[in-house]
């Protein structure tokens, strides 16, 4: 493209144009920056200061610009009022700066005319509750709500869902296995569960629930109505030929019905 | 034994030979009835047996009494921090005559071995002599010898004084097939101790005379040859195990496992072990098949060792023993 070859350097010239500041107006004490500025003669430098002077000129580049210098230059007024920045130029050879042009600025004061000190604020009046208050209020009252639901709502559904999971007791285990092994109809496991139901059938009738296992079977066998039951239960499951004529049916006919009551027949009595 | 040769009557020999070597014990040992019938458990199944106990149970006693009962080779190592791994196995050493190296078998090439205080051996000796039980072979040199059979390794230690002792490890634990916890003796039957040791009287020894022990009143002449144990070991292998009694072990070992106080459960080999000893147990009681019975009398020993409480059920001061009996009392599910 023929125009591209111009394109940039002016996207350049552009952007640093954009870039050089001239503020000529800034309020007290604040500073403002002039860039840029091509000055006739000799190169300059801020001229001496004292405490009462109005206006205080910095420097901050200096570059040659032909037979020029091109200054980038700060100030600050310390008392509101228009003023020319070249009188507070000189030269830096020591001749007169008297052939510059005027660097008007303008210092502004936001203070009313006469006015040299900001007004002491007035007092407002305080929100009865801050932000922090009300929200630890809220969290004390969120807090006690949920103590509550904990307590009375959470009880509640859990008690709820309790009942609705509620374990099956022994004997509610021991009827129906009694009656499928009765028909023949459990499995290796199911007659070994029913041997282990039948053993803490009589641990909790003899009152044997804290006593040693091994005490405790001991004392079932020799129990005289125990110990009969499992005796020939143990015949029928565990030896290698069992017994021809043995009723599985009639051995078990009592314990069909079997409650979870006769469980804690002994604790009741004691 | 031919497979013609009636079941009862080969049961009855090895219940003659047990009885005897019961009544033989029973001559030197008071009481202990339970843990003479846990060491014939072991011999029967080749199974290793650590004993528990503060000293003065007359453990090495028993152990001891076993092996001359039986007429098995016997030999005892006392386990010492010092002790070395080729002091168990043995080791290879130069012949100055012929220059070449030899080899030294150690004490554990018996039948019968007594590892007493086996927590007081660095974990090194432990795991050496651990090794040889699970192998059933050691390696000397650049040689691997097998051991001799029957093997069987009874440890003891002492729960007590625990200060420079090495605590085996569950794993090494689950070596040993029972783990039995000997109790004080009753009162009746310490008194009877008292009366036969005030009776053994001195023994003459050369000009001098030294007081007799337990020890000298053990007999030499054993009540059965290593023929009749290794019989009596077949006739274990007959004892019939119901599918039922199957069940109740995989049952009790899967809850050790599910249990919430419990952080480690058994291992399979805890189930098999149940079986075995059940097995043995049976035998011993005159029985020619396993009942529950014999579970729940070995679950301690057979169990406890092997699982590990979690570290809640420790803080509310829960013991092995108190968990074991839950899982045993619990209804099946």
């Amino acid at each position: 493209m023929p125009h591209s070859r111009w394109l940039v350097p002016l996207l350049l010239a552009g952007a640093l144009a954009a870039q050089a500041r001239d503020m000529r107006s800034a309020s007290v004490g604040m500073r403002a920056r002039i860039d840029e500025l091509v000055l006739p003669g000799g190169e300059l430098e801020p001229a001496a200061v004292d405490h009462t002077t109005p206006i205080v000129v910095r420097l901050l580049a200096t570059r040659p610009h032909g037979d020029r210098f091109r200054y980038d230059l700060e100030w600050y007024g310390l008392a509101p009022g228009r003023y020319d920045l070249a009188r507070w130029l000189a030269r830096k050879d020591g001749s007169a700066a008297a052939d510059l042009p005027p660097i008007e600025v303008t210092v502004t004061s936001v203070l009313p005319p006469g006015e040299l000190e900001p007004a002491a604020p007035a007092p407002g009046a305080l929100p009865r509750l801050s932000g922090y208050s009300t929200l630890q209020i809220v969290a004390g009252v969120l807090w006690v709500v949920g103590l509550l639901a904990v307590l009375f709502v959470g009880r509640r559904w859990r008690r709820a869902r309790a009942v609705a999971t509620v374990q099956p007791t022994l004997a509610d285990r021991l009827r129906p296995l009694v009656q499928a092994v009765a028909t023949g109809a459990a499995d290796d496991a199911g007659k070994a569960e029913l041997e282990r139901l039948l053993v803490a059938f009589w641990r909790a009738k003899l009152g044997l629930r804290t006593a040693n296992a091994d005490a405790a079977i001991v004392a079932i066998r020799a129990h005289a109505e125990a110990g009969a039951l499992l005796r020939q239960v143990e015949a029928w499951l565990h030896r290698p030929e069992p017994p021809a004529s043995f009723d599985v049916a009639a051995l078990l006919a009592p314990y069909r019905s079997v409650s979870a009551a006769d469980f804690e027949e002994v604790a009741r009595v004691r | 034994m031919t497979v013609h040769e009636p079941a009862v009557t080969r049961f009855a020999e090895t219940r003659a030979f047990l009885h005897d070597i019961r009544e033989r014990v029973g001559k030197v040992v008071v009481g202990q009835d339970v843990v003479v019938e846990r060491v014939l458990i072991a011999l029967l199944t080749s199974g290793h047996l650590l004993l528990q106990g503060v000293p003065g149970l007359a453990k090495t006693l028993l152990v001891a009494a076993v092996g001359k009962t039986v007429d098995l080779a016997f030999a005892r190592i006392q386990f010492t921090i010092d002790l070395l791994p080729s002091d168990i196995v043995g080791s290879e050493i130069l012949d100055q005559k012929t220059h070449e190296f030899r080899t030294h078998k150690g004490p554990i090439f018996t039948n019968l071995l007594l590892a007493d205080e086996i927590n007081r051996a660095a974990p090194k000796v432990q795991s050496a002599l651990l090794e040889a039980m699970q192998e059933r072979r050691v390696t000397i040199g650049n040689h691997n010898y097998p051991l001799p059979a029957p093997f069987l390794v009874i440890a003891t230690q002492n729960p007590v004084e625990q200060a420079g002792t090495f605590e085996l490890p569950e794993a090494q634990l689950d070596r040993f097939m029972l783990l039995h916890r000997l109790q004080y003796l009753s009162p009746q039957e310490e008194k009877e101790v008292l009366r036969r040791n005030a009776a053994l009287g001195v023994r003459r020894d050369g000009k001098g005379a030294v007081a007799r022990t337990e020890f000298d009143v053990l007999g030499d002449q054993p009540v059965g040859s290593a023929d009749k144990l290794v019989r009596a070991m077949e006739d274990v292998q007959q004892v019939h195990v119901s599918e039922a009694f199957l069940e109740h072990c995989v049952e009790i070992t899967n809850r050790t496992r599910r249990h919430p106080k419990v952080e480690l459960g058994c291992s399979p080999r805890a189930g098999i072990a149940l079986v075995k000893a059940s097995r043995a147990r049976a035998l011993i009681h005159g029985r020619d098949y396993v009942l529950p019975e014999d579970l729940f009398a070995l679950a301690e020993d057979v169990i406890l060792h092997r699982m590990r409480l979690g570290y809640e059920a420790l803080a509310e001061g829960c013991t092995g023993q108190q968990v074991l009996q839950e899982i045993l009392a619990e209804s099946p599910r």
